[in-house]
């Protein structure tokens, strides 16, 4: 008998399959947990490649998945069990969503069998989350697994990134297959932007008596930060920037006014709105950016770059429109110069008038100036993460940014509960930045459990923790908009954080006088382990300036009337 | 205003439930809609929406899925005047 020469193929299993797809993708970290139906992934994990980080939540997982596809650009990874694991996941793949984030999230299933018989820990988590992933797969068969994961971080990673989820049925990830690899994908190309419009932009720019630049996430999102300081410098426009885009522009450049919105600072919110030209750059026209939008720069024409074309005119018409990477739109805007010099001046104007001020009669110690000082005392190197709530826009208000990767905050979404495990995913990804997550005592304790992850993998964060003993923001408005009614804010019953942290295994320390927050920053900051400081400040204080809903962006609120 | 969307789909599992939540969620009610199959394993829906929303903004969210190969929109006569869902846009559009 002739002897065979065919080698048979190796059959491997589902799960080794998908893990050596995950490497081909240059995946090294994940962040997880695992259960029932996503057994056969983690039974893989042993012994390969990747770096699992056991997260003591799947939201804390997807989170921190969140804030290490912000500062990598690329695809952060997440992976949990069905049922409620998925579920958990829901509100993390939803923060990368609203912020364009890129995100692969891996779900067990149930066995293909029992799908759609209510099965113990069955979710349809591919139908829960169609409204907040830019693609979802249910995988049918082993073989199909290497060419799903190439799609979705191809998918998650292009154009305006997202989170993609690829749903795994148990059957599929122990079931066996012989697949052959085919490289990651290249990323499409993205169409070059419009020449006749870039000609039409730097006409308008070049004629108009007050042009302004709203700097947005975009411009991070797509490495666009030196193209757009060069198109600034080049052009001298003023610039405002949205929450997410602060950092593109150094806090001290002369062009800069500040931060838009709600509550942004009142230079820019006066040249929003007094501008008749506005370039928008990677910004969305969100309704905490823009207040009152019949009345939000009401006498600007607009010129809007963005990658997704589905952003242009959906809330504001836009007389020009460059769907395109920014980076070569910037470059290729050249207007002749300005028309108007007086403007740069007027803008400058307002930045000395509205210049933040640190001597406030404050009972105890002021938040903002602190914040203030933590920047400081580390100007580069530093990286910010942020949970929600007032401490939240202090941070955007108060710290200084001199990269939009320094500040890491849950924008579109606003979850509480994001700081800890965004400053987990953030310092994995940038180890050598000194990571500070700024928190409130109420978002703290969303996901108090991350601090075991600190503890369990030594990650070295620091924790500023801003305590007053309420639900701040939802207070003010309460205190503003409720006629004082308070309702469910008051947390005087809070726990003493210091000695949670304690139980968790990292060092803390509390002060309460403004004379203790210079060396309790130097210890904070220069402690060679994760450490929390606790600092109480007064329940009343409010954040200031606030555009009241359903008011233009000029209108702003700098004290309470009623007090 | 009314339109009438004629969508290319892939023959990806919810690719015709993603599309027409979509249509849904960005604020446009659903009329009539027929889907079938064509011969590439994909499908092909006609969709009637009616909205005060602007077409052509669904039209540039259908195609941001990664499902939708193409879409055609058409202006159509009154379909369902009198929805109680319809959403209006916060602000004039200008």
């Amino acid at each position: 008998m002739k002897p065979t020469t065919q080698i048979a193929p190796k059959l491997r299993s589902g799960s080794e399959i998908l893990i050596e797809a995950l490497e081909r993708n240059a995946v090294k970290t994940i962040f997880g947990y695992p259960g029932g139906t996503i057994m056969p992934v983690y039974d893989a994990l042993v012994g390969s490649g990747l770096k699992h980080y056991l997260c003591r939540h799947e939201q804390g997982a997807a989170l921190a998945a969140d804030a290490f596809g912000r500062v990598t650009r690329k695809a952060g990874v997440c992976i949990a069990t069905s049922g409620p694991g998925a579920t958990n996941l829901v509100t993390g793949i939803a923060n990368a969503f609203m912020d364009s984030v890129p995100m692969v999230i891996i779900t067990g299933q149930v066995p293909s069998p029992l799908q759609g018989t209510d099965a113990f820990q069955e979710v349809d988590i591919f139908g829960i989350t169609l409204p907040i992933v830019k693609h979802s797969y249910i995988v049918r068969s082993v073989n199909d697994i290497p060419h799903i994961v190439n799609e979705a971080f191809q998918l998650a990673q292009s154009g305006r990134p997202g989170p993609v989820l690829i749903d795994l049925p148990k059957d599929i990830s122990a079931g066996m297959g012989d697949v052959v690899y085919t490289p990651p994908l290249a990323w499409p190309a993205a169409c070059p932007p419009d020449t006749e419009a870039m000609q039409t932009a730097a006409e308008m720019l070049s004629r108009a008596r007050r042009p302004l630049v709203i700097a947005g996430g975009g411009i991070a999102i797509s490495d666009s930060v030196e193209v757009f300081r060069q198109f600034i410098t080049r052009t001298g426009l003023p610039v405002t920037c949205t929450l997410k885009g602060l950092g593109v522009i150094p806090p001290d450049d002369p062009n800069y006014v500040g931060m838009l919105g709600m509550h942004g600072n009142g230079a820019a919110n006066h040249a929003v709105q007094n501008c008749d030209l506005l370039m928008v750059v990677g910004a969305r026209f969100d309704d905490r950016a823009t207040g009152h939008l019949a009345q939000f720069a009401p006498s600007a024409r607009i010129i809007h770059l963005d990658i997704d074309a589905a952003e242009i005119s959906k809330l504001r018409k836009a007389d020009v429109a460059i769907i395109s990477e920014l980076a070569p739109a910037l470059e290729g805007i050249r207007p002749a110069g300005l028309a108007n010099p007086g403007w740069r001046a007027q803008c400058a104007g307002w930045s000395k008038e509205f210049a933040w001020r640190y001597d406030a009669p404050v009972k105890g110690i002021y938040a903002p100036k602190l914040l203030r000082d933590l920047s400081r005392a580390r100007p580069v190197g530093m990286t910010i993460t942020c949970d929600v709530g007032q401490h939240q826009m202090w941070v955007a208000q108060h710290c200084r940014f001199n990269d939009p990767l320094e500040h890491i905050s849950s924008g579109g979404l606003g979850t509480m509960g994001y700081g800890l495990p965004a400053a987990i995913g953030a310092k994995l990804a940038k180890p050598e930045a000194t990571v500070v997550c700024v928190s409130g005592d109420g978002s703290i304790m969303m996901n108090i459990q991350e601090l075991a992850t600190l503890k369990r993998y030594g990650i070295d964060i620091k924790i500023l923790l801003l305590d007053n003993s309420a639900l701040g923001l939802v207070r003010q408005w309460q205190e503003i908009f409720f006629e004082g009614n308070y309702s469910e804010v008051h947390l005087a019953d809070n726990p003493d954080f210091a000695a949670v942290a304690r139980a968790f295994g990292i060092q803390a320390r509390s002060i309460i006088e403004p004379e203790e927050v210079g060396d309790a920053l130097e210890w904070l900051l220069n402690t060679d382990t994760a450490a929390l400081l606790h600092v109480s400040i007064d329940s009343m204080e409010n954040v200031w300036p606030l555009v009241p809903p359903g008011k233009p962006n000029h209108k702003m609120m700098r004290s309470n009337p009623q007090r | 205003m009314n339109h009438i969307l004629s969508i290319q789909l892939s023959g990806s599992a919810g690719a015709v439930i993603r599309t027409l939540g979509l249509i849904e969620r960005r604020g446009f009610s659903l009329g009539t809609v027929s889907v079938g199959n064509v011969e590439n394993g994909g499908r092909v829906m006609q969709v009637e929406v009616s909205s005060t929303r602007p077409g052509d903004l669904l039209k540039r969210q259908l195609e941001r899925l990664h499902d939708v190969l193409h879409v055609e929109l058409k202006p159509a006569g009154v379909i369902n005047p009198r929805r109680p869902d319809l959403r209006a846009l916060p602000g004039e559009h200008k």
